[in-house]
């Protein structure tokens, strides 16, 4: 998913760059004090997150769990990722500087738009409901980042359908891992700690 | 507390992922070498599956495309030097992997050069001291010989140097994941100073 330094074009940078530096700023006004805790935490967890690998066809994947970080954080997933996702470039070179706006872009509107479609769903009394929803959940938002990084790739030489049906095939055991987690993960959060799904 | 136990299984699950994690990573790498009168390249992902049927492109110092082709199952590919007259400098070998993912490698001008400079200096000082008149035949045949022997000699030097050199190159260290976390923490300390002072 991180997408590499001299493949995108100048224009495609420039608008990923823009677009997530606004919704960062906007995130870091909204954000509320007692919050922070919790985003530095999911931050981490981002971070330790792309470390692990799935090793998949002729390329390979990483878990990236920006579902349940959507779901726990809603708009401050944009700065927690940001972060990760700068710590991956300057140390271990994953993606890039100058992708950096993209990247964050890619992996975190789908973590928003996961928070609002799954929030309320995720908080269910009926259990049943809320541990599918969460899998849904795990399993869009990697669907949704995929198909974000074949569009930034439209604008390369490689054509659109061909990117993005390799990025899904590639993608679809980390997705179907992804909705695993973030059942697993709801679930404990649901027995243990209920409230901190209330964003 | 009682969720206590919770948090220490959590924390036991951290560490055994950070023990496993140097031999994890997300990117692409490509290592290039000379041999004989060719120059190999090797490219892998960095938890060692090999990039097949991935672009390979070489550029001069001046930044013209000097000739592409694919790498094999082996995440091979190797092409012959270019004569002296086309380059005159370092090599830039470009590897376009899947998925927007890319990365380069810079062959020094002296290492695809002096090697067979190296030999022929040495052979004309040593065959004008031994016997003037052996024919430019025989030096022609003795080179030739003098080269197999020392490739053959320095075959397992080198690859025991390009292990090590990527080694290097890829290895990610527990100390830096646990520092980068001490990072994070310290980057939301200053939003939570912040945000605390904005109220």
């Amino acid at each position: 998913m991180h997408i590499s330094e001299g493949i995108l074009s100048a224009p495609v940078l420039i608008t990923g760059a823009a677009l997530t530096a606004a919704v960062v700023g906007y995130s870091l006004k909204k954000m509320e004090y007692k919050e922070v805790p919790k985003v530095a935490i999911l931050s981490s967890v981002f971070f330790v997150a792309s470390l692990i690998h799935v090793p998949v066809g002729p390329s390979s994947v990483h878990l990236i769990l920006n579902g349940i970080i959507g779901v726990l954080l809603g708009w401050s997933a944009f700065p927690a990722i940001l972060v990760a996702l700068v710590l991956q470039g300057v140390l271990f070179q994953f993606g890039g500087i100058t992708t950096l706006g993209v990247n964050t872009f890619n992996m975190a509107l789908p973590a928003i738009i996961c928070f609002y479609l799954f929030n309320r769903g995720v908080r269910s009394e009926n259990n049943f409901i809320a541990l599918m929803l969460a899998f849904v959940c795990g399993f869009l938002a990697v669907l949704l980042s995929g198909i974000m990084v074949a569009a930034a790739l439209v604008f390369t030489r490689e054509p659109f359908m061909q990117v993005a049906k390799l990025v899904l095939i590639a993608h679809l055991p980390v997705m179907i891992l992804e909705g695993v987690l973030t059942v697993f993960c709801i679930g404990f959060l649901r027995k243990v700690r209920p409230e901190i799904l209330n964003v | 507390m009682k969720n206590k136990p919770y948090l220490i299984l959590i924390f036991i699950f951290l560490i055994i992922i950070m023990m496993d994690v140097s031999v994890f990573a997300h990117k692409v790498n490509i290592f290039a070498y000379v041999e004989g009168d060719k120059v190999c390249t090797e490219s892998y992902f960095n938890d060692g599956k090999k990039c097949i049927d991935s672009k390979i492109e070489v550029f001069d110092n001046q930044g013209n495309i000097l000739l592409e082709g694919l790498t094999d199952e082996e995440g091979m590919f190797s092409f012959e030097i270019p004569s002296e007259d086309v380059i005159d400098g370092d090599l830039k070998v470009v590897l376009t992997a899947s998925m927007g993912h890319r990365a380069e490698y810079i062959i020094r001008a002296d290492e695809l050069r002096d090697v067979a400079e190296l030999i022929e200096e040495k052979l004309e000082e040593a065959v004008t001291v031994l016997s003037p008149e052996v024919s430019s035949f025989d030096l022609k045949e003795i080179r030739s010989l003098i080269e197999d022997a020392l490739d053959e000699k320095l075959k397992p030097i080198m690859g025991e140097m390009r292990e090590i050199k990527k080694s290097q190159e890829d290895r990610i260290s527990p100390t830096e994941i646990i520092g980068s976390i001490g990072y994070i923490i310290g980057i939301f300390g200053i939003i939570a100073y912040f945000l605390s002072r904005k109220r």
